[in-house]
């Protein structure tokens, strides 16, 4: 016979469990909602044997089982993020049953209160500033006899420099659109760059930011990203949003 | 973008903005931020033959191996 | 499950036929990655100023050739320098240009 766990999607307050109808579970479960003093834990049962320790280290190195969990995370996060304030949790926090899913909610009560103060009627928004693609490197056949030794070193010399001075003044335009976005929301984070081979983009990626952002302030935050866009067409600019607060719900780790 | 009609968390429903750029998180966003780190894959390369796995060149060893070798500060 | 399918391990199919260029393609982008930093080393030497016009003439000059050498070698298998960088995760991209 196999165990079950409780897994958690994310804790909210206020939530009317009425919302959540027709709002598919992981695993084909069922959501239900955990209450304890004044937070709502929303969960679903999954099996252990596929969600326990040793199901999860298996099945994390399975990219399409991350992917499908992963959506079907943020699917139930999304909905339950647009009825009430919602601390989004990670992928695959599994308590054993629902004493558990309270105990828990119990020992990180006043974090995560403030966590849902911070989030309340917020939403993250994304943006990425990319170096433009690089023009393709000549592929020109150097002439053995053009210049010697030397001139050929200082050629490769002022093309490294050339490189430096390009990385070092996209840096700079990556920290002012941080600093000009930082200061138009309620927080804002930089997250690691981006493997290229995930995001399918060959060009550097200069600055990976989420901001928390007033829900009646996105359109105006929008905006401000296209302006900076446009004063800086030595870079790409990308928005994506809004989004339920993943980067800003995070409880310091037990 | 569409404007948003927000009625107000104290009863009615909140109608989110349209989101930008698309509905879906890209998978990669998502993963960072439901995994807690930023994603990262092995570099590690596997040469096969007719489906068969026949080697596994491990690169970060070979690579950081050469690197550090070569760019040794004298 | 588009997205998933784009990710790893690499996998370098190859069968009867396609293995000589996929294994060349392997060794061209490692001699490509040594010869690179032959030459950040090589400017490193220069700028430090402890080479005579004679070592710095004959470093260029076989760097060059060096250069025209992985040339010759990249267009026998009408091969970019794109076509050899490997994507390395954390350690960036493995050439860096």
């Amino acid at each position: 016979m196999t165990e079950s766990g409780r897994y958690l999607y994310a804790i909210a307050r206020g939530l009317d469990p009425s919302v959540l109808a027709g709002v598919p579970a992981l695993a084909g479960g069922r959501l239900e909602v955990v209450e304890h003093r004044g937070l709502e834990a929303v969960v679903s049962t999954v099996d252990l044997e596929e969600y326990g320790e040793d199901g999860l280290r298996r099945n994390l190195e399975d990219l399409a089982w991350l992917e499908e969990v992963a959506r079907g995370h943020d699917t139930v996060v999304q909905a339950v993020a647009t009825h009430a304030p919602a601390a989004p949790l990670r992928l695959a926090t599994i308590c054993l049953d629902d004493d558990g899913v309270r105990e828990r909610l119990d020992s990180s009560h006043d974090a995560l209160e403030e966590v849902l103060d911070r989030v309340e009627g917020r939403r993250e928004w994304s943006v990425k500033v990319f170096a433009r693609p690089r023009p393709a490197p000549q592929q020109a056949v150097p002439q053995p006899t053009t210049g010697g030794g030397a001139a050929y070193l200082q050629r490769k010399k002022a093309e490294s420099q050339a490189r430096e001075a390009d990385e070092s003044s996209a840096a700079v335009v990556a920290d002012e659109v941080h600093e000009r976005l930082a200061v138009r929301s309620v927080a804002g984070r930089r997250l690691a760059p981006q493997d290229p081979r995930l995001t399918g983009r060959s060009e550097t990626m200069l600055h990976n930011g989420a901001y928390l952002v007033e829900v009646d302030e996105g359109d105006a935050f929008a905006a401000l990203v296209d302006e900076l866009a446009s004063a800086h067409p030595e870079v790409t600019v990308e928005c994506h949003g809004p989004w339920p607060p993943y980067s800003f719900a995070t409880l310091e780790q037990q | 973008m569409t404007s948003t009609l927000d009625v107000g968390a104290s009863g009615g429903t909140t109608v989110e903005p349209e989101p930008v750029h698309g509905r879906q998180i890209a998978l990669v966003d998502l993963l960072d931020r439901l995994l807690g780190v930023g994603v990262v894959l092995a570099g590690d390369v596997v040469i096969s033959l007719a489906g068969v796995d026949l080697v596994q060149v491990r690169l970060h060893a070979l690579i950081s191996t050469i690197r550090s070798d070569m760019v040794e500060p004298r | 499950m588009s997205e998933a399918h784009r990710l790893f391990p690499q996998r370098l199919e190859t069968d009867a036929e396609s293995v000589e260029r996929d294994l060349f393609k392997l060794v061209l982008t490692i001699i490509e990655l040594v010869r690179q930093l032959m030459e950040k080393q090589a400017l490193r030497r220069v700028d430090e100023g402890d080479l005579t016009d004679e070592q710095i003439e004959g470093l260029g000059t076989g760097l060059m050739h060096l250069e025209q050498a992985m040339e010759d070698l990249k267009s026998r298998y009408d091969l970019t320098t794109a076509d050899l960088n490997i994507d390395l995760g954390p350690l960036g991209p493995l050439l860096s240009e």
